[in-house]
C-alpha cells in the first residue's frame, strides 16, 4: 500500500517555519527593545535638570572637586548636595527656568534625583580616593567633561592609555580635550586594565611585589569585591 | 616585562606550591582550640560583615546553608567520660589548594597575598571546586536571596551580594585587608601594621582564640603563634599547605 | 517559497508576534536597572559618602552592658563591633550583640503608635497619632493620680539601669505608685540574696576568672549566659595560657553546657545537689587542715554532717573525685568557685550559693585577685533594686486578679512567655482594664495592650549603663543613637517624660538626652579632680568618644570575716522537686539558648546560628542520655510529649551524650505564638510546664525543679542540624595534647583593633 509522506513532510515544514519565525522574532524583539527603551547602555541619559558641565566646568572653570568634594578622600566622588548649587544660584542666573527648577527642589527640601551615568556593576570596587591622590586627572576616565552639555560615558581608549596629570599636581580641568577615554556605550573593564597593566604607582603611594607575579593592581581582588 | 612575559612567568611558577616566589603579604590565621568556647560569635560576625544570606529552614534541611565559618562538633567518649570538641572551620586558604586547580574559568586562584580568591562574576557555577575542597568550606548559591526590608539596609556596601549560581567562601575579609592597605597608603606607609587588619571573626572572638596576620613578618603575632609546638593543620596529610593553623586543645589532668 | 495556506500564515504571524514579545521581555528582564544618585539637600557634618563613621554605644541585648562601636555608612548601621576601650568586653562581642542590627532593622518592628480597636489580643491594631496615644494614656494615669489612687498603676519593664531607671522611679513616684517592677527572666536573684546573706553585700562581687588558677563552676554557664559572658570569655582565655600555670576549669552540672564543654572536667552531679557537693568540699578542706582560721570550730560544727561519704551518696559523685577536687581547689592559689543557672534555680538555690561563697572563703579566695573581689557601689542605678522575682510577679498577678490594678505600663518585658502557665499570668493581665505597651515589637505580652506607644531600639536611643556585675571598680558608659530613628517612634525616656508632663508632674528635663547629660554632669562634678578635662562639655565629648568611663574606687582588700550567724546558717537541704518521682522520672533542665530567654527569637541570624552544643537551627529539642533513649525505645527525631504536673509540650528527642540518665533538658527561647515572622509558631516553650515552685529564701522561681515524664507520640520529624555524625572517626580533625606539650604564652597580648 502506498502511503505518501507528503502530508507529514508538509506539517514538518510548517512547524520548522514557525520555529524559525519565532526565533527570528525573539531577536527582533530584543533588538527593538534595545534601540527604543532607555537603559544604562544608552550613553547620555536625560537628567531631571539639564545641568551642563560645559557651562560650569568649561566656560566658568569651576574645578571638579569644588562640587565633587569627596573625590579626594572617599571611594565615591560624591554628588553635590542641593545647598551646594544654591550657594551660587541664590544670586547667579536666578531668572533662568533651569535655576528655578533647582530653587524649587531646595524650597521643597527635596534632593535632585540625578540619573547615574557612570554606573559600575555592584561587584566592582572603585576608589576615587586612590586614583585622585595618585595624580590622575578626572578626564582620563570620564572623558572631556568640560566640553559636555550632557554627561556621556567615555570608556574606551584611543591608542592605549594616556594618563593625564595636570602640571601643578593639583587636580584641575585638563587644558586639552584630547583625553584618554572616548565615548562608549557602556563602561568597560579594559579602560581600567590598560592603565593598571602599564603603570605602577610610584612615590611611595603603593605597595608592589618586586619580582614576578602580578602587581597588586592586577589582582582581581583589587577591584572585584 | 611585557604583560605576556609576566603571564608565562606566572605559568612557570604555577607548578610550585603556592605558585608565587614571594608573597607580598602572606596572610595566616591561628585558632587556639584550647581557648575556643564554641560560642558562635564569629559565625554571626561573619554573617553580618559579608552579607551572608538568610537561607531559611528548608535550605538547612537540604544541607544548603551558607555559613562561611562554621563550628564543627566532635563528641568523644561515652557518658560520663564524654567530651565535646569544637573547631571553627572556614576556607583554609591553602597554598596548594585543590579547588584552584579545577576551576575551568579561573574564578578562583591564589593571589600575591596568599589568599585563595573567589571572583563572583567570573564563576559559572560548575561547583567542581566544592567537590575538590577536602574541608567542604565552599558554598554554592542555589537560590537568589532576599532580605525582608529593612534588613537589607544592614548589608555591607564593601562586599558583593551574591546571586544564584555562584560559589562563595571565606575571603579572610578581603574588604578589610583592602581598607587597611588603603589606610596605610593614606598614612604614607608602605606596609600594613600587625594587628591593623582583623577579619570579622577574629575581631569579635570573645575568648581571643583567633590570631590573624602576616606570616611574612617574623615579628607578627601570628608568626609567633605559628611557631607554637601545639600548632597543627587539619587534614595535613593531604598536603594542602593551609594558611589556617590550629593549636591543639590541651587535656589537662586535675 | 513554499505554498502557505491561510491557516499556516496566521500561525506564522502569531509565532512571530510571540517571538517579538518574548524578545522584548527577555531584554527587559536582563537589563541592568537604571540607578540614581540621590544627594543630600543639606549635607550633615559628620558624613562623607563612601567613608564609614563610627559611634560608640552600649549593647542592650542582655544585662552585661558591653561597650560597642557601630560602623555606619550613609546613615545606616552596618556592623556592630566591641568597643576596644571598654573594660567589660575589650573590643569583643558575642553573637547576640552582633545580631543587634536585626533588632534595629527587623521587618516586624512597630512603626508608630497603635490603638487596639478589637478585643485585646486579637489583631485589631489601628494606627493613631502620638498626640492621640499620649492623651489617652495620660488621661488614664491622671485620673488615678488625682484621686490619690496612683497605686492602681503598675509599671513592668525589662531590666534597665542608669538614668532611665531613675527616670522610671521618679515617674512612678510622681503618679503615686510603688508598683514599679523590672523583670528579666535570667536575673540572678539567688546570687544577690546569697551575697547579702554571707558577705553582707548589696552588690554582686566581681569574679576574677582571668587570674584564677582553678575554677569550680557549679552550674554557672559563664561563657554563654551567666552575668557577663564576653568578659568571662576573656577571663577564661587569659587563664588558659600560662603554660604550667594554665587554669584548670571544672564544671559541675547535670547537663553539659557550653562552659562545661570548654572546661577541663565535667562532673555530672545530681540536679539540685550542687550545694551539698560544695559543702562536702568545704568539709574536706576544713577537716584536712587546709583552713586554719580562728573560727574553725564553728565551721567544723556546721559542716560536720557533710562527710565525703554522705555527700558522694547524695550527689552521685564518687568520694575520690570529691577529695581530688577539694584538694586541688584548696591548693591552687588563687582559686574561685562560682554558681548559677541550674544550681541556683532550685528550692535550695540561695543555700547552694551561700555554700559556694563559704567554699571561696575557706579556700582563701575572698578579696584576692583571681577570686572574689568586692565591688564598690555602682556609679549609677542598676535594675536590681526593682527586679521582680517570681513571687513578686505572682503577687502582681494576684493583685490584678483581685481588681487592684487599673493601668499597666509595659516596656519590653514578656512575662506571658517566660512565666509558667501555672502562674496564670495572662489571665491576670486580662483583668487589668487598661494596658499600654512601650515595646518596639508585638510579643505575647504587648499584644494584650490597649495602646501601643513604641520605643526606639537601643541603637536609636540615648541611654547609659553601669554593669551590675562590676569590674572591681565603678564603670559606666553612655549609649548614643547611631542613626536617625527609622520610624515614628520615641525613646522610652522621652515617652515617660511626656507622660509625666501630662500628668501634672513635669520632671526637670525636656528630653532623655538632657536627663542623661544632667546625670553625668553630677558624676563629673564628683570626680572633677580626677578627669583631665576642664569643663563638662569637653568631658561629655571625651566620654562619647571613648565610649566608656571608670572611677578609681577599688575597695580595699580588708580581710573579710563572716559573722557567726552567717556561718551558723550554712546548710543545704536536699532539693525538692515537683511531681512524684515514680510518675515523673526525669528532672527537666531548661537552659538559656542562642535566643537567650526568647527575646532574640525574632532575629533570623540567631535562628540560623547553630546551637553551641547540638548545632540545631530553627527548632526545639529534648536532650536525652543515649542509654535512656535506648531503654525507652526512642531515636533521634522521635516526637515526644514532655509532661509535668502542669501541662505538656511537644518536641523531638535529641540524643545527647553529656547529660545524666535521669535528667532531660530543653532550650528556652522558641515556642513563641506572636513575635514576628521568624519566631512565631516555631518550636516549643518548656517554661510553660514549669511548676510554680519557689525558693523561699529569695522568691526566685525554682525553674530547674520540675519533674517530667516523656511520652512517645509515635510521630517523627527530622531535626534540622548542621553537624553530621559528630564523631571524629579517626580523622584527627580536632587534635589534643596533654601533659608536657602545653606551652607558655602564645597569643596572650590582647589585640588592639583599629576600626576601619
Amino acid at each position: 500500500m502506498n502511503v505518501s509522506i507528503q502530508p507529514a513532510l508538509k506539517s514538518l515544514q510548517t512547524a520548522a517555519l514557525i520555529v524559525v519565525v519565532a526565533v527570528v522574532g525573539i531577536f527582533i524583539g530584543y533588538f527593538i527593545d534595545f534601540l527604543v527603551t532607555d537603559s544604562p547602555e544608552v550613553s547620555a541619559p536625560e537628567q531631571p535638570i539639564a545641568f551642563s558641565h560645559k557651562i560650569h566646568a568649561g566656560d566658568n572653570d569651576i574645578p571638579c572637586q569644588y562640587c565633587h568634594t569627596e573625590a579626594r578622600r572617599s571611594p565615591s566622588a560624591g554628588v553635590p548636595s542641593v545647598n551646594k548649587c544654591m550657594g551660587c544660584h541664590n544670586e547667579v542666573a536666578t531668572e533662568s527656568p533651569l535655576i528655578r527648577q533647582v530653587s524649587e527642589y531646595w524650597e521643597n527640601k527635596e534632593p535632585i534625583p540625578w540619573v547615574k551615568v557612570h554606573d559600575l556593576p555592584d561587584f566592582v570596587h572603585f576608589t576615587h580616593k586612590r586614583h585622585v591622590q595618585a595624580g590622575i586627572a578626572c578626564q582620563t576616565c570620564h572623558g572631556p567633561v568640560e566640553t559636555m552639555d550632557k554627561i556621556a560615558v567615555h570608556s574606551r581608549n584611543n591608542e592605549g592609555p594616556t594618563l593625564l596629570a595636570s602640571s601643578t599636581g593639583e587636580i584641575m580641568n585638563s587644558e586639552t580635550s584630547d583625553v584618554g577615554a572616548t565615548q562608549n556605550d557602556h563602561w568597560e573593564m579594559g579602560l581600567c586594565l590598560n592603565c593598571h597593566k602599564q603603570h605602577d604607582v610610584v612615590d611611595g603611594k603603593a605597595v608592589r611585589v618586586d619580582e614576578g607575579g602580578f602587581d597588586n593592581g592586577l589582582d582581581c581582588w583589587t577591584c572585584h569585591k | 616585562m611585557s604583560f605576556l612575559d609576566r603571564i608565562t612567568e606566572g605559568w612557570r611558577k604555577n607548578r610550585k606550591p603556592g605558585y608565587h616566589e614571594n608573597f607580598d603579604y602572606h596572610w595566616a590565621m591561628t585558632i587556639d582550640l584550647d581557648q575556643c568556647s564554641g560560642c558562635g560569635a564569629c559565625v554571626t560576625a561573619c554573617q553580618a560583615e559579608n552579607n551572608l544570606p538568610i537561607v531559611g529552614e528548608d535550605a538547612f534541611v537540604k544541607g544548603r546553608e551558607v555559613k562561611w565559618l562554621r563550628l564543627e562538633h566532635y563528641w568523644e567518649g561515652e557518658y560520663p567520660d564524654v567530651k565535646l570538641n569544637v573547631i571553627p572551620m572556614m576556607c583554609q586558604h591553602c597554598d596548594s589548594a585543590p579547588c584552584e586547580t579545577v576551576c575551568p574559568v579561573s574564578a578562583t586562584y591564589h593571589n600575591q597575598d596568599g589568599l585563595n580568591t573567589q571572583i563572583y562574576n567570573r564563576c559559572i557555577g560548575t561547583r567542581s571546586c566544592a567537590v575538590y575542597c577536602p574541608y567542604e568550606v565552599r558554598y554554592f548559591n542555589y537560590n537568589d536571596h532576599a532580605w525582608d526590608s529593612p534588613l537589607d539596609q544592614q548589608l555591607n556596601p564593601d562586599v558583593s551580594v551574591r546571586e544564584k549560581g555562584v560559589m562563595e567562601k571565606c575571603t579572610f575579609c578581603i574588604q578589610r585587608i583592602r581598607q587597611a592597605k588603603d589606610n596605610a597608603k593614606d598614612d604614607g606607609r608602605r606596609r600594613v601594621r600587625d594587628g591593623e587588619v582583623q577579619p570579622a571573626c577574629v575581631q569579635t572572638c570573645p575568648s581571643n582564640a583567633m590570631v590573624f596576620g602576616d606570616r611574612n613578618d617574623p615579628k607578627s603575632q601570628v608568626s609567633r603563634s605559628l611557631r607554637d609546638p601545639r600548632a597543627y593543620k587539619v587534614l595535613d596529610e593531604l598536603n594542602t599547605n593551609s594558611s589556617v593553623v590550629y593549636l591543639k586543645k590541651v587535656e589537662a589532668e586535675g | 517559497m513554499p505554498n502557505i495556506d491561510r491557516r499556516d500564515f496566521i500561525k506564522l504571524v502569531g509565532a512571530g508576534g510571540v517571538g517579538v514579545g518574548a524578545g522584548v521581555v527577555l531584554r527587559e528582564s536582563i537589563k541592568h536597572p537604571r540607578e540614581h544618585l540621590i544627594p543630600h539637600v543639606l549635607a550633615p557634618e559628620d558624613y562623607s559618602s563612601g567613608v564609614a563613621t563610627w559611634y560608640n554605644s552600649v549593647c542592650s541585648m542582655c544585662s552585661a552592658g558591653c561597650g560597642i562601636s557601630v560602623r555606619t555608612r550613609e546613615g545606616r548601621a552596618k556592623k556592630i563591633e566591641g568597643n576596644p576601650s571598654h573594660a567589660v568586653n575589650q573590643g569583643r562581642l558575642c553573637a547576640l550583640g552582633q545580631a543587634g542590627l536585626q533588632v534595629l532593622y527587623n521587618p516586624d518592628r512597630l512603626t508608630g503608635p497603635l490603638l487596639q480597636s478589637a478585643d485585646r489580643g486579637a489583631d485589631g491594631f489601628t494606627q493613631i497619632t502620638w498626640e492621640d496615644g499620649l492623651t489617652r494614656v495620660a488621661s488614664q494615669l491622671d485620673v488615678l493620680r488625682a484621686a490619690g489612687r496612683g497605686n492602681r498603676i503598675a509599671l513592668l519593664t525589662r531590666g534597665v539601669g542608669g538614668h532611665l531607671a531613675e527616670l522610671l522611679e521618679s515617674f512612678a513616684e510622681g503618679v503615686g505608685t510603688n508598683r514599679l517592677f523590672h523583670y528579666d527572666y535570667a536575673h540572678p536573684h539567688a546570687l544577690y540574696a546569697a551575697n547579702e546573706r554571707f558577705f553582707g553585700e548589696q552588690q554582686l562581687p566581681y569574679y576574677d576568672l582571668s587570674n584564677t588558677r582553678h575554677l569550680l563552676s557549679f552550674g554557672a554557664d559563664y561563657l554563654a549566659g551567666w552575668l557577663s559572658p564576653v568578659h568571662h570569655s576573656l577571663g577564661f582565655a587569659n587563664s588558659r595560657h600560662g603554660g604550667d600555670n594554665r587554669g584548670y576549669f571544672v564544671q559541675i552540672e547535670p547537663r553539659m553546657s557550653p562552659s562545661g564543654a570548654a572546661a577541663d572536667e565535667w562532673v555530672p552531679a545530681k540536679p539540685g545537689t550542687e550545694g551539698i557537693l560544695a559543702l562536702g568540699l568545704a568539709h574536706h578542706i576544713v577537716a584536712s587542715g587546709h583552713y586554719d582560721g580562728d573560727d574553725i570550730d564553728e565551721w567544723k560544727g556546721v559542716l560536720s554532717a557533710y562527710t565525703l561519704e554522705k555527700v558522694a551518696e547524695e550527689t552521685d559523685v564518687s568520694e575520690s573525685v570529691l577529695q581530688r577536687l577539694a584538694e586541688s581547689f584548696a591548693n591552687a592559689s588563687p582559686s574561685l568557685a562560682i554558681g548559677g543557672d541550674g544550681a541556683a534555680n532550685n528550692s535550695n538555690g540561695v543555700d547552694t550559693l551561700v555554700a559556694i561563697n563559704a567554699l571561696n572563703y575557706l579556700a582563701g579566695n575572698v578579696g584576692t585577685a583571681g577570686g572574689v573581689v568586692f565591688n564598690p557601689n555602682p556609679a549609677g542605678a542598676t535594675s536590681h533594686d526593682h527586679q521582680a522575682n517570681y513571687r513578686t510577679l505572682a503577687q502582681l498577678a494576684a493583685s490584678a486578679r483581685n481588681g487592684d490594678i487599673d493601668v499597666l505600663i509595659l516596656n519590653d518585658a514578656n512575662p506571658v512567655f517566660t512565666m509558667p502557665l501555672a502562674s496564670e499570668f495572662k489571665a491576670a493581665l486580662a483583668r487589668i482594664p487598661f494596658i499600654v505597651s512601650l515595646s518596639s515589637f508585638i510579643d505575647e505580652t504587648s499584644a494584650l495592650a490597649n495602646v501601643v506607644l513604641p520605643s526606639h531600639t537601643y541603637l536609636e536611643s540615648w541611654g547609659d549603663a553601669f554593669p551590675e556585675h562590676g569590674m572591681g571598680f565603678s564603670i559606666g558608659a553612655v549609649s548614643q543613637p547611631v542613626i536617625a530613628p527609622l520610624y515614628d517612634t520615641k525613646a522610652t525616656g522621652d515617652i515617660v517624660l511626656d507622660l509625666a508632663r501630662r500628668t501634672g508632674n513635669p520632671m526637670p528635663w525636656d528630653s532623655l538626652e538632657d536627663c542623661i547629660k544632667d546625670g553625668w554632669n553630677k558624676i563629673y562634678q564628683r570626680n572633677a579632680s580626677d578627669t583631665q578635662t576642664d569643663s563638662f562639655e569637653s568631658f561629655w565629648r571625651a566620654l562619647l568618644k571613648a565610649g566608656v568611663w571608670g572611677e578609681k574606687n577599688h575597695r580595699s582588700n580588708d580581710s573579710f570575716r563572716p559573722n557567726a550567724s552567717a556561718i551558723a546558717n550554712i546548710g543545704v537541704d536536699v532539693p525538692v522537686f515537683s511531681g512524684d518521682a515514680e510518675v515523673y522520672p526525669f528532672v527537666l533542665q531548661p537552659f538559656l539558648s542562642t535566643m537567650h530567654d526568647g527575646r532574640a527569637a525574632n532575629l533570623p541570624w540567631m535562628q540560623e546560628l547553630p546551637d553551641v552544643m547540638t548545632s540545631v537551627v530553627y527548632g526545639s529539642w529534648v536532650e536525652m542520655n543515649p542509654k535512656t533513649a535506648e531503654n525507652l525505645g526512642l531515636a533521634e527525631g522521635d516526637l515526644v510529649d514532655v509532661e509535668s504536673t502542669e501541662g505538656s509540650v511537644r518536641a523531638p528527642i535529641l540524643v545527647y551524650p553529656a547529660i545524666r540518665p535521669d535528667v532531660i533538658a530543653m532550650p528556652i527561647g522558641q515556642g513563641h505564638s506572636n513575635y514576628g515572622r521568624y519566631a512565631s509558631n516555631r518550636g516549643t516553650n518548656p517554661l510553660e510546664i514549669l511548676s510554680p515552685l519557689v525558693d523561699e529564701s529569695s522568691g526566685n522561681l525554682a525553674s530547674n525543679a520540675t519533674r517530667v515524664k516523656v511520652v512517645a507520640t509515635g510521630k517523627h520529624i527530622e531535626i534540622v542540624k548542621t553537624s553530621g555524625k559528630s564523631r571524629d572517626l579517626g580523622r584527627d580533625i580536632v587534635q589534643t595534647t596533654g601533659g608536657s606539650d602545653h606551652t607558655a604564652q602564645t597569643n596572650s597580648i590582647p589585640i588592639m583593633v583599629i576600626p576601619t
